[in-house]
Parts: structure tokens; sequence; C-alpha cells
């Protein structure tokens, strides 16, 4: 595993270009160590020669240093300690002596993926197993070194205890070499401790173990990789994603940059980057100058025209249209129940293109080393781009190896890491040179695989007793998982495979009688651009159809919004829940909004043009739901349609709570991303590409626009689910309907822009007059 | 760079007659052999290099266009809307410079525009303020010129077409607008005043930039210090008519020239920096006083500032309008994204190294262009308030983005009516700019 | 060829007059900490001190600092327990940390000018650092601890 060990050392660290030291001696720059300045690797948290490895999770070194290996990219979730709590709680380890390591892509390690709000839901029950495992050895071993039979023996902090007698756990290592090791079926009979024994889940007072390198400057990052030798390279892309064909470059102006080494064409096999040219130099400046300077004739793809509205309006005629698209649910009895309606109610939602604007743009160094090509860059999805590279490079995956970085922010972006191909295409047109590909953050807008636009249209049937007797909804939009992992999606009830990134959220737990919930794959969208996976994906867009309506329906029939929806959280049916993912159904979803309205105040008054409103969801799947509710405050600016969103009150049921620092981190960044995509962000295709290309016009939320927060997680001892993006879901409905609250406008279109809710207003003045 | 005034125009229309001749003639003065650096006291070469910094006397002598030239070696271009002017060497070389020039060639040349070899000079050299100087300080200046290393360099040959470059026709220009002889101390002012008003008029001829000039390149009569472009930037009015909102009083006047900052106005760029770090900052401390003290009394300091604390206040209370709270503005946010870590004030006057942008010239002057150059080109850490910067914005913002921010900033920040025009504008200073830093994004 | 000090070391680089600061105190120095975010100056990731005032480096020309004093978040504090870097750590705030060198320097720099800052001191000078992991909430209740941390006054946060 070591990436260190594996690295030639810098023979001449100090003699890079250009750089002339006065005044210090080298080997020692600046005072940091040396190797700051020459290649630049994560540092492995690696037990070295002699440790004892009971499972591929762990190990324990002769010194007692427990270390963890971390299969999931970190991104800001603090990943690697909440995982290995869960595996030295098991264990019953020192957590002083936990380190963590995040390993390099190959095959024994399964599904490399983080992503979905599943790293601590996947890895639950094998991180317990995997330290009782390591327990269940250490005991066997400890005991025999202390004279005692191993059911006279307690474990606890990193030691094996007999009565007065104990030994620690690197002790046993160094004396007693264990050798234990566990199949699946014994791993799977090993006793797991009982909740109240945890020390370490659920643990309020332990630090991240990330932290502080990301306070001095020391994370490295995958835009800080380095390699002797490197070069950079900055790509110049075509006017459209797809299709467009170079038909001339002229270099005769890059020439003229110093550094400028060459231009190359890249010819992409697995055609991820279609017509693409990158700049090739001795420094990345000089890369972006040249990129500037080179003159390249295309001949575009056929969506060189395509429109925002174009996207929308196919997406609605899809949906007009009866064949096409997968159903999720499609009971008995839908179009009966319509046909019979003593009433009903239809409305359209539609939600704007969202760009991911991770703050590290997104880049890779690739090089050929010993017949393996290296890829180093972070990542959230290396199982997924790894058979893309090597029909890109045209080598089996076996002479591919990624490594793992630290992510500057995932969000879904680095899911897909098509920002891999044309760096290891580059490197391969140069012999194997390595090649630093970054894009600038012009670049990285342009090629974003960004959140597809999307249009729901719901249907509601109710009979004369306003009872509802059926629902229909159904959503059009990109389908990031048809595009990039086909073989991911999941299959309808018609064994029609969907993209269940891209209409979760529409299978809700409401009783709503006969429920038809059919998928749409947006073809234009797909063909125009990258769709992706943004934060929360589609529960952070489903949310505000499902929720806006259901606001809309207790507003029809003059019902509390709160009420109306406890009355339909009731658990029945296929909204029961299972064991061991969704134990409780939608009982637990009601908990969490009776709690959320308690807790702010729901129907108490309010000054004028305030209001109140909320909404709930289920957080990202309905096999592993993460239950929340939010109640959102805003205040609405007649004169100026300005919405501002004074607090927003969060309760969250996400089964047993690992992190709890880390928990209430990724809600509140993950409410505030859903604030922002509801007021601040949002971007339109303009010419088949994404309008915004930098902050100028981009406007995600800054620290002024934070509003109050509160939020709690209702305890539990069920099984841990995800936390990364449940928080973004419920905010931009709990802010339209607190907006229809406020000045009793209804919204429809995210973001909600200041000029719509003055054109709402304006028509609500003139519907109240006539 | 000071300056770079334009050239004159040859009083074409006045040319006739004998008399005219009579006046325009002035005969050579025969060549010296280049005299020794021992014919000069140590004192008064000292003063003198004092003195040819506090006139800035390498500013327009030195080329900088192309390559860095030798300093005082001349050859540095002026682009004038008559053509390209190319100033003289004035280092000591006997063949390319003065060395062959008597003290008596020189202060004429410094007092009435004529060259040692009888013929007129572009009045592009200020010498209608350098006739202002007392002959022992143009002496002190001969005497720091003939004592540096000569430097042969042949200057490039002026564009200036005919019949402008007809020198002759330049003492047209001067019998209307050189009012030669040295400065007379009004005895109205006290001994500080008049110091200033010395130096102000004379050696470091203030005007020579901030007054307009007529059509000639006459600086205006009636119009001092009223302001003036000036290599694209505006030189701001000195005089009664500056716009800011808090007066220019003697110890701003006398922060900015010494630090190269005012602490309620903002600090010195472009054109001005040199003055300042190049030039003023070699003065002594009591004389850059003076000249506080003389710009004082023309911006109407006293009568001006009963209004200052008032306008202070509303200037402070608009400093981070916009920033507390959520914002769906886009002006407002590309004003708090791009500009408000440095520029934003929350207390009752500015933090020292927080320009304060409400109560800074670019907003008020007549026309964006300040505020463009500055956001463009940034400041160095060798101009205005040493040792820090401020970044060049050339690719960060389109001139879409630079017009929005000018139109917010001149909306929220003053109380003038709205610039126009602001997009063009905006690319018409970008123009001239010279190659920005390397786009790191578009 | 420019000079000028970093994090207390004079250093002379070799680099077109026009590259910017950022791409020489990363790759011609090798001090990473510092971040490539927007490259416009509106995220705030390459902020560094130049004469002790918060600045964008990636828009910053190398020649424009000759002769400065510039400080990295390397070398805000030789064992990186600057009080903000405290506050940072014990109120757990960086998630993907990208942004927080930037951040950090900023702050720092923020209290240098008010140090006791009040919530529109904290809106008006931290608009320019961009968080998309959105931490906001933790920045502010940092800042606010540092401020006490540097007045000794015991914080409640």
């Amino acid at each position: 595993m070591g990436k260190l060990g594996r690295m030639p050392a810098s023979p001449d660290r100090l003699s890079r270009r250009g750089f002339l030291m006065t005044a210090v001696g080298a080997g020692v720059m600046f005072g940091f160590p040396a190797a700051r300045a020459a290649e630049q690797f994560p540092a492995p948290g690696l037990p070295g020669a002699g440790a004892f490895e009971p499972t591929i999770w762990c190990a324990i070194a002769p010194d007692g240093a427990v270390s963890v290996n971390i299969i999931r990219a970190e991104m800001g979730q603090h990943i690697g300690t909440a995982l290995a709590r869960i595996i030295a709680d098991e264990m019953d380890a020192d957590w002083a002596r936990v380190k963590i390591n995040y390993v390099d892509s190959d095959p024994k390690w399964g599904l490399m993926v983080t992503g979905g709000s599943w790293s601590v839901w996947m890895t639950w029950d094998v991180f317990r197993q995997a330290g009782a495992a390591a327990r269940v050895a250490l005991t066997e071993a400890g005991a025999q070194l202390l004279g005692v039979r191993p059911d006279q023996c307690t474990t606890r902090d990193g030691a094996v205890v007999a009565g007065a007698k104990s030994i620690s756990f690197g002790d046993i290592v160094s004396r007693g070499r264990p050798t234990r090791s566990f199949t699946p079926d014994e791993m799977a009979k090993l006793p797991l401790k009982p909740a109240a024994e945890r020390r370490l889940v659920g643990n309020g007072d332990l630090k991240a173990l990330d932290i502080p390198a990301k306070t001095d400057g020391t994370a490295i990052y995958g835009i800080d990789a380095k390699v002797e030798g490197m070069v950079y390279a900055r790509p110049k892309m075509p006017p459209t994603r797809y299709g467009a064909k170079i038909r001339s470059v002229d270099d005769s102006a890059a020439r003229t940059v110093k550094g400028y080494l060459r231009h190359i064409e890249i010819d992409d096999p697995s055609g991820t980057v279609q017509g693409w040219v990158v700049a090739v130099a001795t420094s990345y400046t000089a890369a972006i100058r040249a990129a500037d300077l080179l003159k390249i004739d295309w001949t575009p793809g056929e969506t060189a025209n395509v429109t925002e509205q174009d996207v929308l309006d196919h997406g609605r005629a899809q949906i007009d249209r009866k064949d096409g698209g997968a159903y999720v649910f499609n009971d008995d009895g839908v179009d009966a129940a319509f046909a019979a309606a003593a009433s009903m109610i239809e409305r359209e939602y539609t939600c704007a293109s969202v760009m991911h604007y991770q703050l590290e743009p997104t880049n890779a160094l690739a090089f050929e080393k010993d017949g393996i090509f290296e890829i180093h860059a972070g990542n959230q999805w290396q199982t997924l781009i790894l058979p893309t590279l090597a029909k890109a490079l045209g080598r089996p995956e076996s002479k591919i190896v990624l490594r793992s970085y630290l992510l500057g922010g995932g969000f879904g972006r680095r899911l897909n890491g098509d920002y891999m191909v044309p760096a290891a295409l580059a490197s391969k047109a140069l012999g194997g040179k390595p090649v630093k590909l970054i894009l600038t953050r012009s670049d990285d807008m342009q090629f974003d695989s960004f959140r597809s636009p999307s249009v729901q249209r719901v249907r509601v049937a109710f009979d004369t007793a306003r009872t509802i007797t059926a629902m229909d909804y159904q959503a059009a939009a990109g389908w990031p998982t048809q595009v990039m992992a086909a073989a991911f999606m999941s299959k309808g009830v018609d064994g029609k495979p969907y993209d269940q990134f891209a209409i979760a959220g529409g299978d809700h737990w409401y009783d709503v009688g006969a429920f038809r919930v059919r998928a749409l794959s947006n073809d234009l969208a797909n063909r125009t651009f990258r769709p992706g996976w943004l934060r929360s994906v589609s529960p952070g867009w489903t949310s505000w159809g499902v929720e806006s309506v259901w606001d809309e329906i207790a507003h029809l029939h003059g019902r509390d919004a709160v009420q109306f929806r406890l009355d339909h959280l009731t658990g029945k049916g296929r909204n029961a829940g299972e064991a061991p993912d969704s134990v409780g159904g939608a009982r637990r979803q009601a908990a969490v909004v009776r709690r959320v309205a308690e807790k702010a105040g729901w129907g108490q008054p309010l000054p004028k043009d305030t209001g109140l409103g909320i909404a709930t969801t289920f957080g990202q799947e309905r096999g592993m739901p993460t239950w929340i509710a939010c109640c959102a405050l805003v205040h609405v600016d007649r004169a100026t349609g300005i919405v501002r969103c004074r607090k927003l009150t969060i309760v969250v049921d996400a089964g047993t709570i690992v992190d709890p620092d880390g928990a209430r981190a990724q809600t509140e960044g993950a409410a505030l991303w859903g604030l922002s995509m509801a007021l601040f962000e949002g971007s339109e295709i303009v010419n088949g590409l994404p309008r915004d290309r930098n902050l100028d016009t981009y406007t995600p939320l800054r620290i002024a626009d934070v509003p109050e927060m509160d939020i709690e997680f209702v305890a539990s001892t069920e099984k841990p689910t995800g936390l990364g993006e449940p928080g973004t879901t419920p905010i931009a409905p709990a802010i339209g309907n607190a907006i229809f609250n406020a000045v009793g406008v209804r919204m429809r279109h995210l973001p909600v822009r200041p000029s719509d809710v003055l054109k709402a207003l304006a028509r609500h003045k003139e519907t109240e007059s006539t | 760079m000071i300056g770079r005034i334009v050239a004159a125009v040859a009083g074409i229309g006045v040319a006739g007659g004998l008399g005219f001749l009579a006046y325009a003639w002035h005969p050579a003065i025969a060549p010296i052999a280049p005299p020794a650096s021992t014919a000069f006291s140590a004192a008064s070469i000292e003063h003198g290099r004092i003195l040819a910094a506090g006139g800035y006397c390498a500013e327009c002598h030195t080329r900088r266009d192309g390559h860095e030239g030798v300093p005082l070696a001349g050859d540095y271009l002026m682009a004038t809307p008559f053509g390209a002017i190319y100033s003289s060497n004035i280092t000591p070389d006997p063949e390319t410079g003065i060395g062959r020039w008597s003290q008596a060639a020189f202060i004429r040349a410094m007092r009435q525009g004529v060259s040692r070899d009888g013929s007129n000079l572009f009045p592009a050299f200020p010498f209608d303020h350098f006739t202002h100087m007392t002959d022992g300080d143009i002496a002190d200046v001969y005497a720091f010129l003939m004592t540096r290393p000569p430097v042969h360099s042949i200057k490039r040959e002026n564009t200036v077409p005919f019949p402008l470059n007809v020198r002759l026709l330049q003492a047209g220009w001067k019998l209307l607008f050189l009012h030669p002889g040295a400065y007379r101390p009004d005895p109205a002012h006290d001994a500080q005043w008049n110091r200033g008003a010395y130096l102000a008029e004379g050696l470091s001829h203030c005007g020579a930039c901030h007054t307009p000039r007529n059509a000639m390149g006459a600086e205006k009569a009636g119009a001092a210090y009223d302001g003036a472009p000036v290599d694209n930037w505006i030189a701001p009015p000195l005089n009664g008519t500056n716009p800011t909102p808090v007066a220019w009083t003697e110890n701003e006047f006398f922060q900015y020239l010494r630090y190269g900052v005012a602490p309620l106005h903002g600090s010195a760029a472009g054109p001005m920096s040199p003055v300042i770090h190049g030039g003023l900052s070699e003065l002594p401390e009591s004389d850059v006083r003076a000249i506080a003290v003389y710009l004082a009394s023309l911006d109407q300091a006293t009568a001006r500032q009963g209004g200052d604390t008032a306008h202070l206040a509303a200037a402070m209370r608009t400093s981070t309008r916009d920033l507390t709270g959520p914002q769906t503005d886009p002006d407002a946010r590309l004003y708090a994204g791009a500009c408000a870590a440095c520029h934003a004030n929350t207390g009752a006057t500015p933090v020292p190294g927080r320009p304060e942008l409400a109560l800074n010239n670019a907003l008020w002057l007549s026309e964006p262009t300040n505020l463009y150059q500055v956001v463009l080109r940034g400041i160095n850490a060798g101009e205005g308030q040493a040792g820090i910067a401020m970044p060049s914005f050339y690719h960060a913002l389109t001139d879409a983005d630079l017009a929005r921010l000018a139109a917010y900033l001149r909306r929220t920040r003053t109380t003038l009516p709205p610039w126009t025009d602001l997009e063009k504008k905006a690319a018409a200073v970008r123009a001239t700019l010279p190659a920005p830093p390397v786009a790191a994004s578009h | 060829m420019t000079s000028f000090r970093l994090n207390g070391h004079d250093i002379s680089v070799d680099v077109p007059d026009d590259t910017p600061l950022l791409w020489v105190i990363r790759d011609e120095v090798g001090l990473t900490g510092t971040k490539f975010g927007c490259g416009i100056g509106m995220c705030g990731a390459c902020t560094v001190h130049v004469g002790g005032r918060a600045t964008r480096s990636c828009i910053t020309p190398v020649s424009a600092i000759q002769g400065a004093d510039i400080t990295t978040i390397e070398g805000l504090d030789p064992a990186g327990a600057h009080p903000v870097q405290e506050a940072w750590k014990d109120l757990q705030v960086p998630q993907c940390g990208y942004c927080q060198s930037g951040q950090i320097m900023q702050a720092a720099s923020l209290l240098k000018d008010y140090p006791t800052p009040t919530d529109e001191d904290i809106d008006a000078v931290m608009a320019g650092s961009l968080c998309r992991c959105m931490t906001y909430i933790r920045i502010r209740d940092a800042i606010r601890k540092a401020a006490s941390a540097t007045r000794g006054e015991p914080s409640n946060g």
C-alpha cells in the first residue's frame, strides 16, 4: 500500500526551475519539512512491519497503533474518523492510537464509491464485525500471554484485562504474534457490543482526525500532488460537450509563450472527452497562457444551440406522452381513481440547472511507471472510472492504479471521474511522462456535470370527502446514472431500468391511495451535457414538487399543513418500513414533523409578511431513509420581491449517530446547500453550455446569507443511515411554503428569484382585486 | 509615471513681424569643457539631488518603453496628440547629453525653455513651472546632474509634424503662456505657505497635471487645479471643486504626499505613485508639510471642513451597505465577493490599509476612469501605501462586470448622478493597459 | 527576477513578471497550503498576507509584491497554533478544508482590524471567502472564540 515507499525520493528537490534561495540552507525550506517541497502524497497511516491484520480492514502494530483502512473519499465528512470509531469502539481500541489509511484502488476493497450518503450505513455492519474479530483474536492471544482463559478477560482502551492483570494490544502483537483470521461466516456470528456499552460511537467529545492538517496548510489534495519531472496541461474545450470535431489547430501564438511545450489533440476511445486539445507547458501559468492563445477551429456537435428552455420543454413533452419512461410504482386503480374523482389538482414544478462549484477545480496527475498507469486525484467513485480509463488507455484495469487524495469538495462532482481521462491520455501521448492537468475555474464550470433542469408534474385525485384517492407523480430530467453507470440503475415495477437518483423522493411515504411514480430520462439533456449527481441528487429537487404540492392541497382544503402531513404519515402498507434499514417507516417521519413543528412554534402568530413553512422528506432513498423535517421562517419584501430566510429549524432521525459533531456539521452544510439552491444559485443552459463560468455571475450562498439554525437529532439506536445529503432536501419546499404563508403567493420554480416573486405578487393582487 | 503633458502647439497665429522674430531668437551659449566633479560642493550636489527628485527629473528623462533605460539618459516617449516626443539625455555626456552646457545655459533652459544652442524647447518640458525656481536651486540641480555618470545615448527622433516641429514657433507659445521669473512670496501668507507655493508651483509643477490645458497645450488661465485627464487617468481637482465628501485638509495632503495614503481619501496609484515614492519622499518633511499647507489653502479646506464630520459619518454608514444579512442583488453580491473583504469598514473611521471607497476620489469624479484603472491594474507594493498590494482584476471582471460594479458603487456610495456608457468606458480603459497578469480564469 | 520575503525568509524567483503570486508560492516555492479556487479573487481560497493585509494571490502578479513581506498559512504561526487556528480546531470548523487556509488568513487579518468583531464586521470582511461546504456557522463562532482568546478572556464559544 505504501505510496511513499513506491515513489522515488527527489534527488534535487531544490533545483526546480526558476527557484532561487537566498539565506536558507538546502534540505530545509522555510523551516518546513523538505518533503513538502518535493513529491507530495498524503501521509498514509500505515502500520509498518510486524502488524497483525485480523481482517483487511484494520491492522494493529507492535507499538499499539491501530490503522484503519478507509476505502471512502475524504471530502469534508470526516468519514475516516466516523468509520474508524465504529471499528475501534467494537474492538475497544485506544482512540489516541487510531490512525486512518486511505487506500488505493484494488479489487479486494470491493465497491469503492463515496456518495449517496451511504458510507456509514454501508460500513456499519462490516466494521462492527471487523472490530469484533480483532477483539476476539486479541483477547485469545492476550489471555494466553496472561496465562488465563479468554472468558476471564475483558477489553478496554487498547488492552486485554483479566482481574488485576492486563496487557496492551501492542504487547500482544509484539509478544504473541497472533495470526488468527476469520471467514465471513465466522465474522457474521461474532458477538457485537450492545449500544449502551459503546464509548466511541456517539461520543461528542472526540475530534475529527483530519481537521488539524486542514488548519495549517499541510493537508494534501489532488491539486497538490507532485512528481519529479511532471509537466502541466490545461485543456481548451470545444463549443459542445459532445460531438465536436477539430478542424484545425494553430499554435503559432502559443509558441511565443515561454515554457510552452506542445499541444495535444486528445483522441479518446472512451468518448469521455470529445474534441479536446490540451496545451502542455513547463508551468501551469504557461499552460494557461498557451491554451488561451491556441486557435482552434471546431465543427460543433448537434447541441450547439440548445437552451435551458428547450430542455424543460422537452421534459414537458415527454410527460405529455403516454409511452416512455419507467414506473417506480404503478398501483392498480390510479386511472380509475382519477376517472372517478370528485375533484383533482394538477401542478407543475420546475428546477433550474445547478452547478457543483466544488472549490478545488477538477484536476489529475497521470503517468506511467513500470508498466502501470498511475492516476493521482481526488475521486468519489474509483470503481466507476477504472473501466473507462482502461478503455481510454487501451490497457487492462489491472495495469491502472488510482491514488486517493483529499477532495477539495465532492458534492457528487467527483463521482464522475471524467477529468482523469484527458490527463491520462495526455500522459500517454507523451510516452507516459507525468502530466498534471488542471482545469481553470471557467474550464471546470464549462465541463461540469451539473444538476439537470427538471420538470415534475403531480396530479392528485380526491373523492367527495376530499380524501386523496390517487396520486400520479412524474418527473423528467437528465439521468446521470444512465449516462455514466447504466448497470447501476434500478428496475421499475415494469422491469425497465431507471435512474433512481433522478426520481428518488417522488416515491414518498405518504398514504395517497393508488400511487404511480413515473421516471423519464430527458434525452435532450443527456445529449447536451453530462447530467451529474449533485449533493442530495433527485431528493434535492423532487422534494420541491412533492412537498409544495402537499402544502397546496392542505391550503386548498383548508387543512393545517402539519396536521395534514401527520394524517398521511401513518406507516401503513408499503410505508410500514422494514428491518434493519427503515424500522418504523413513515411513523418515524411523522415523529420528526411533530417535533420540528413544536420546536419552531408552528401556529403562533407572526409579523406581517413573515411566514413559517414546513417540509419533510425521507432523505435519499426508501431503502435507507433518513427522516427529516424542516421549518423555515422567511420574510418577503413586497417592494423588492426579496425573500430573506431568518431561521431554519431542523429535526433529523438518522438512527444511531456515530459522530455527533460530524453529523451536525453535515446537516448544517447540507441545509445551507438547500438554502443556496433555493434562493441564491441556479444557472441555465445557453447555446448548449452552462451560462455561468465563475463567481462574478454564479452566486452561491456566502456567510452573510446564513440564517439562524436550530438542528436536533432524534436519539435512536437503530441502524445508522446517511447524513451527507438529507439536510439539503426539505429546505427549498419549506421556504416555498413559508413564502406562501407570508404573502400568499405560490412559487413553482427553483431558484426563487426576487423578480419572480414580484411577478407572482402582481398576479396575486390582480386575482384578489377581480 | 508623471503626467505626460501634451506638447505645445506653436503660436502660429501670432507669428509674424520682426518684433516677434527678435523675441523668438536666442543666441547659442558657447559650449564648455565638461566641468570636473570637484567644481561643485558636496552640499550643492546633495541639495540638487533632493531637488531633482522633487522635480521628478528622472521620471521623464528615463526610457520606459521597450526596455528600461539608464536614469536621466532620456529617450522617454511622450505620446502627445501632436506626435511622439522623446526626452533629452540630461546626463553630462559631452556629445549626447548636457556635458558641454554651462550653468548659465542650464538656467536659461529651466527659466525660458531655450536649449543651449538657442533653439526653443517644447513645453512638454515644464519650464513654465521651473521658471519659478530660484537661481540657487537651479544651480544645485545643475551641480547634481553634472556629477552623474555620463551616458552616451542618442534619443529617437520626435515625430511632431511640420509646422509644429518648427522650434522657432514655440516662441509664440511662450509669449502667450510663459510668465518667467522666480517665485515672489505672497506677503499675505506666512513663510510655510510661501514655501509650499514655491515648491508646488515651481519645482514640483503640480499644475502640469492637475490643471486642464487649452487647445495649444498650455495650462488654462482661470482654471488652475480644476483637474485634468492625464495618461488615461484623471488628475483630480486640487481646488474647491474637488468632489470628495471630506475635505483634503493639510493633514490629509501631508499623509498622502508623505506616505502615499490619505486616511480619509485613499492611496496614490497610477501616475501619482512615483510623484510620491520616487519624488517627494526625498524632500525634507518640512517641505512636504509646506506643500500640504499650500494645497489645503487652494482646496479651501478650512471653509469646507465644517461638513466633514457629517460627511464622514454618512460615508461610513454606506460602507457596509448590503453586506450584512442576506443579499440577492447580483451587483451587491459582486461587490461583496470581489471587494468587500478589503474595503468594507464598519467603524466610525476607516481602518488604515482598508481604503474606504465611499470617501475615495475615484467614485466621486465625473468619470469612472480612475476606478477602472485601479481595479484593472491593481496597486503594487511599491505604490500607494508601501508594502501592501491590491490585486489586478483585469481577467477577473469582464467589462460588463466592471460596469455593474461602477454603477453599483456610484449608486450606493455617492450622492452623485450615475455615470454613463460604463461598459464602453471600461473597454476603453482596458485597451490602454499594458500586458496584464496571466489569466487564471475568464 | 522578483525578490520578496516569504514567511520570514528572503527569496528571489525568476519567473515572468505577470505570473500570479499564487502559482509562485505553490509551484516555484512548493508551499501548497494556499489554494486555487476561482482564479478571479472572489472565493478567497488563495488568500495570503501581503504586508500584513489579506490579499488574493491568484490575481496579484508577482511583480506587484517586489520587496513586500508575504505570509502564507504555513507561516502564520510556527506551530500552527495561531489563536484562529486553535479556535478552528476547537470548534471543528473545516469540512473538506480546501477553503480553510484562506478563511484562516482572512480571519486573522480581520481580527487585526477589528479585535472585537461584531456579526456585521464578520459578514463584511468574510464576504469574499466562499466555503462550498458551508461551514459558515462555525467560521463565525470560531472568529468570536479566537477574538476572546486573543483578548485573554475565557470563551463560551
